[in-house]
C-alpha cells in the first residue's frame, strides 16, 4: 500500500514541477531554460565554495543548510529504496545509515527553523487579495507579484510543520510507552509524514534552484 | 391389504437398518461426548488380548479364572472407544508417512558411549535426523529402546511387521505395545509408569499396562522365556488381581479423567535444566501458565482422534484439528487474524502490552524467544530430557555428564525464517559415505569396530562420553574400511566429518550430515516482567548480549573437537553487522535527546512565529474605518 502511495505522491510531484518548468519557459523562455536549472543546482550545492562575503553565521547557516540537503539526500535514498526497490521495510545497514543520517537532520532542521523562520515570516505583500479584501478596496484584486516567493515559504513551514510529525513518530515509539497497534501507528505516521515531507522538500528544493536565476 | 402390510413391515425394516447403520457410523457410545461435563464412571469388565487360537476372539476377564491374563488395552477401553480412531493421534502416528511431520520436534536419541555415538533417530522426516531403519533398527529393536517412553502403538505395535523371524518369535512371546490410555488418562495416583517402563525392560510388553495399575502386579520376565512360550498356557509371567478389585459384576474401577493430570505429561515430557539455577526441581519455578492454574491439556487439546495441538504458530495449515489456529500462543493472547468474534483471551490470557517493542520483533521472533525457556546465559547449559534421559525409571542415571548431552538454550533460525529458542545436541555416529549422503551403521557395529581398536573399555559410572582421539578415529575408519567395501567410512561428531583421504591422513571438516540436531522448546514459559528485552533494549542489542553472541557448547569425544560456536552462528545473520547494530544502541539515549530538543525547537519556532501571525491577523482586522463604538454612533 504505502510502496503505491509512494510511488505515486513523488511522480505526481515531480510532473508537477516538470509541468510547471514547460509552462514557466513557454512563458519566458529567457529565464527558464534547462541551462538555468542546472546553473541553479550547482549554485545550491556549491555555497560554501562560491566567494563567501557573509558573515560567520551566514556561512554557517550555508553549512547547515548543504548538511540538511545532503541528510535529505541520505535519508531518501535508504528510506524509500527498501521500499520502492526492495519493496520491504527499511532494515540492516540502510537502518542504521537512516537512523544516524536522522540525529543529525534533525539538528540541521532545528537550526535552519531558527536561523531561517524570520526571512520566510509571511507579509501583507503575500496576498494582497486577502489584504485589499480585508480593508474593503474595491478597486481591481491585486495579483502576486512575478517574483514573489509566497510558495518558497509555504513549503519552509510545511517542512517544519512535517518534521514534527516525523520525528516525533520515531522518537516515541523509541520509549516504553506504546504497544503494538500504536507502535504500528506511529510506524505508518512516519511512513507517511516522510513522504508528504519528501513531496514538500522537492518542490521547495525546486523552488530554491529557480530562486536565484530568475531574479 | 396383506400385500401393502408386507410392503410397509419391509420399508419399516428398511429404515430400521439404514438406522442403524447410521448409528454404527457415528462410532461407539465413548467417540462422542452427549454434552454432559460430569465424568463419566469408568466401572468396566476387562477384556484379554484378542489371539489366533481363539478365532481373534477376547474374554472378559474374571477373578475365578484359572490362569488369570492381563487386560488388553484394545479390547478393554476399545469396547466404547474406537480405537482405530484414537490410533490416529500424533503420539501414535509417527510412522505413518501420510502425516506431514510439521515443525520439527525432539527426535529419539540413540546413545552409546561405547561406541562414541549419539544419533538423532525418527519415524518423521525431520531435518537432521536419521530413520531409525537407517540404522539397523527393526521395530522390535526400536521398541527394547525406546518402548520404556512411548505411549504405545505406532511402531511398539507392529513388532510382528518384520522380515527377522526371531523377532517375530519374541513378539509372540511379548505381546504388543498397545496403545496405553491409562499412561495419560489415568488420574489414580497408584498408577505406577515406571512399574510400566520397568515391564517394557522385561519384554513384558503384552503386561505392561496391567503391571503400571495398582489393583495389579506382575511377575516373570518375557525376555527369560522361550520362544515357544504361550502366556495361555503357562504362568511363567503371571498375573495377580488384588482382592476386591472385581465387584460382584466383575467389573473394575479405573479413575479415568478426560482431562489428563499433568504429573502424566511430565513422565515423557519433563525437562531437567542443569544450569546452576535450575539443579533442582525445588528451585526452579514451574510454567507461569501452570502457575496461573492451567494444565498442559488446557493448550495441548485433542479429540477422539488424539490430533493433539502442539502449539506452534502456523499448526493451523497442516493440523485437522479445528483449534489448531487460535490455541497456540498467539491464538490466545492476540486471536487469529481473521475473526468473527473476538476469541482472545481465552482461559484469561492477558492481551500482551509489548510497550516499546518495535513490531518488526514479531516478524522475526517467536514468542518463545523472548518468554520460552530459560534466560540465556553467556554459555548453553545441559540440559536432560525424559525422552532422551530416561528420567523417572528406576535406575535413570543421575549425573550430569549422562549421554546424550543436549544443550540449551540455542537461539536458532526456524524454516519459517524466526528466531526461537532450541534445544541442541551434536550427532556422533560412525557412517558410510556413499553419492546419495551419509548414512550411519548400526550401533552394535560402531561397538564392535571401536571395541577392537580400543578393547577393554568400559561405560564410566556417569555415562558420558568414552575419550577418542583422531588417531583412533583413523583406525576405526581403516577398520571399516578394510571390513567393508562399501562407500567411504566416515566419523561425524563435534559439526565435522572426518574421513580418511587418498594418503590414509585423517580430514576433518564441515559437512551438513554433521549439522547438530535442533528442535524448538517452548517451556518454561517465564512471567511477562522476566522476558527478553523488559529491562531494556540490550537485553538482546548489546554487544555481548548472549541472545545473539552466547556460546553455544560443541560437544565431541573428541577432546579436540570440543570447543563452542556463537549464537548467531545458528541465526542466518552476519556477526559484524549485529555487532554493529548491538553497538548503535550505546549512542541511542543521545539520539533520542537529540531528536527530541529539536523536536522541541521546531516547535518552539512553530508556536512561536504562529503567535506573531496571530498578533498580525489581529492587527489586521483591528484596522479599519472606525470603532465599533463610532460605527454605533
Amino acid at each position: 500500500m504505502f510502496r503505491t502511495v509512494s510511488i505515486i505522491v513523488l511522480l505526481v510531484a515531480v510532473a508537477a514541477l516538470a509541468l510547471h518548468y514547460l509552462v514557466s519557459r513557454l512563458r519566458s523562455p529567457a529565464k527558464a531554460g534547462p541551462v538555468c536549472i542546472v546553473r541553479g543546482l550547482v549554485y545550491l550545492l556549491t555555497l560554501l565554495f562560491l566567494p563567501q562575503q557573509l558573515t560567520l553565521l551566514g556561512k554557517f547557516k550555508k553549512l547547515v543548510y548543504l548538511l540538511a540537503m545532503l541528510c535529505v539526500v541520505v535519508l531518501a535514498v535508504t528510506g524509500f529504496y527498501s521500499v520502492l526497490i526492495l519493496g520491504k521495510h527499511i532494515s540492516g545497514y540502510l537502518l542504521m545509515i537512516h537512523v544516524t543520517a536522522g540525529g543529525v537532520f534533525a539538528v540541521c532542521l532545528a537550526l535552519l527553523a531558527l536561523t531561517f523562520a524570520q526571512s520566510h515570516r509571511f507579509n501583507e505583500n503575500d496576498w494582497p487579495w486577502l489584504t485589499s479584501m480585508v480593508r474593503r478596496e474595491l478597486q481591481e484584486p491585486k495579483l502576486l507579484p512575478e517574483n514573489s516567493d509566497l510558495l518558497r515559504k509555504i513549503c519552509f513551514w510545511l517542512l517544519i510543520i512535517l518534521a514534527l510529525p516525523l520525528m516525533l513518530s520515531v522518537v516515541l515509539s523509541m520509549f516504553p510507552l506504546f504497544g503494538t497497534a500504536v507502535q504500528v501507528l506511529l510506524a505508518d505516521t512516519h511512513r507517511y509524514s516522510t513522504l508528504t515531507f519528501a513531496a514538500v522538500a522537492i518542490i521547495h528544493t525546486y523552488l530554491i534552484i529557480r530562486a536565484p536565476t530568475s531574479k | 391389504m396383506r400385500k401393502g402390510l408386507i410392503q410397509a413391515i419391509a420399508v419399516s425394516s428398511l429404515g430400521c437398518v439404514l438406522l442403524a447403520t447410521a448409528a454404527g457410523a457415528q462410532g461407539k457410545i465413548g467417540d462422542e461426548s452427549d454434552g454432559s461435563r460430569a465424568v463419566p464412571v469408568h466401572l468396566i469388565p476387562l477384556y484379554d488380548e484378542a489371539v489366533p487360537e481363539f478365532d481373534k476372539q477376547s474374554f472378559k476377564i474374571l477373578p475365578q479364572d484359572e490362569l488369570l491374563q492381563p487386560f488388553s488395552i484394545r479390547q478393554t477401553c476399545g469396547k466404547c472407544h474406537t480405537y482405530e480412531a484414537v490410533a490416529q493421534g500424533w503420539h501414535f502416528n509417527a510412522p505413518d508417512p501420510n502425516v506431514n511431520p510439521g515443525r520439527a520436534g525432539q527426535p529419539w536419541i540413540l546413545a552409546d558411549a561405547a561406541a562414541r555415538t549419539q544419533v538423532p533417530v525418527s519415524y518423521r522426516p525431520w531435518p537432521n535426523t536419521f530413520r531409525p531403519e537407517q540404522l539397523g533398527l527393526t521395530n522390535w529393536k526400536f521398541a527394547r529402546r525406546f518402548a520404556r517412553h512411548m505411549p504405545g502403538g505406532g511402531p511398539a505395535e507392529m513388532l510382528d511387521q518384520t522380515e527377522a523371524p526371531e523377532e517375530m518369535m519374541r513378539s509372540y512371546v511379548s505381546g504388543k505395545l498397545e496403545i496405553n490410555c491409562l499412561g495419560c488418562h489415568s488420574a489414580d495416583p497408584g498408577y505406577d509408569q515406571a512399574e510400566y517402563v520397568l515391564q517394557t525392560a522385561r519384554q513384558n510388553y503384552r503386561w505392561a499396562p496391567t503391571a503400571a495399575c495398582s489393583f495389579a502386579s506382575v511377575t516373570g520376565v518375557a525376555a527369560d522365556q522361550s520362544d515357544m512360550y504361550d502366556p495361555l498356557m503357562s504362568d511363567a509371567i503371571k498375573v495377580t488381581y488384588r482382592p476386591n478389585t472385581f465387584d460382584y459384576k466383575n467389573r473394575v474401577l479405573f479413575d479415568i479423567v478426560r482431562k489428563v493430570p499433568n504429573e502424566r505429561c511430565y513422565f515423557c515430557h519433563s525437562n531437567f535444566d542443569l544450569s546452576g539455577r535450575d539443579a533442582e526441581k525445588w528451585k526452579a519455578d514451574e510454567d507461569v501458565h501452570l502457575a496461573a492454574g492451567l494444565s498442559c491439556v488446557d493448550c495441548h487439546r485433542n479429540g477422539l482422534d488424539h490430533s493433539i495441538i502442539r502449539g506452534y504458530q502456523g499448526e493451523d495449515k497442516i493440523s485437522n484439528n479445528p483449534l489448531a489456529a487460535t490455541t497456540s500462543c498467539q491464538g490466545c493472547h492476540l486471536g487469529p487474524e481473521s475473526s468473527a468474534s473476538p476469541v482472545e483471551g481465552r482461559l484469561g490470557a492477558p492481551r500482551p502490552k509489548h510497550l516499546g517493542i518495535p513490531p518488526i520483533h514479531f516478524e522475526k521472533m517467536t514468542c518463545t524467544a523472548c518468554h520460552g525457556g530459560p534466560w540465556p546465559d553467556a554459555r548453553t547449559h545441559a540440559t536432560k530430557t525424559s525422552r532422551a534421559h530416561a528420567l523417572g525409571t528406576l535406575g535413570a542415571n543421575k549425573s550430569p555428564e549422562a549421554l546424550p548431552h543436549i544443550w540449551t538454550p540455542v537461539f536458532a533460525k526456524q524454516p519459517d525464517g524466526k528466531i526461537a529458542p532450541h534445544k541442541l545436541f551434536w550427532p556422533a555416529f560412525w557412517a558410510v559415505e556413499k553419492d546419495d549422503g551419509v548414512t550411519p551403521i548400526p550401533v552394535e557395529t560402531a561397538r564392535e569396530l571401536v571395541g577392537k581398536v580400543i578393547p577393554e573399555q568400559r561405560p564410566l559410572p556417569s555415562g558420558d562420553w568414552l575419550d577418542l582421539s583422531k588417531e583412533q578415529i583413523a583406525k576405526v575408519l581403516s577398520l571399516m574400511s578394510q571390513e567393508s567395501s562399501e562407500g567411504r567410512p566416515v566419523y561425524v561428531a563435534g559439526g565435522k566429518l572426518y574421513r580418511l583421504d587418498d594418503s590414509d591422513q585423517l580430514w576433518a571438516g564441515a559437512h551438513p550430515a554433521a549439522a547438530p540436531s535442533m528442535w524448538p522448546i517452548a517451556h518454561n514459559v517465564r512471567p511477562a516482567v522476566q522476558s527478553l528485552g523488559v529491562r531494556s533494549c540490550q537485553d538482546c542489542h548489546a554487544t555481548d548480549a548472549p541472545f545473539f553472541f552466547g556460546d553455544v557448547e560443541i560437544d565431541s569425544p573428541l577432546a579436540a573437537g570440543r570447543g563452542s560456536a556463537k549464537m548467531i552462528d545458528f541465526q542466518d545473520l552476519k556477526p559484524f553487522y549485529v555487532k554493529a547494530f548491538a553497538f548503535s544502541f550505546v549512542f541511542r539515549p543521545w539520539l533520542k535527546l537529540v531528536i527530541l530538543a529539536s523536536c522541541a525547537g521546531l516547535a518552539g519556532v512553530l508556536v512561536l512565529y504562529a503567535l506573531r501571525a496571530l498578533a498580525c491577523v489581529v492587527k489586521v482586522l483591528s484596522e479599519g474605518n472606525g470603532s465599533i463604538e463610532k460605527e454605533d454612533e
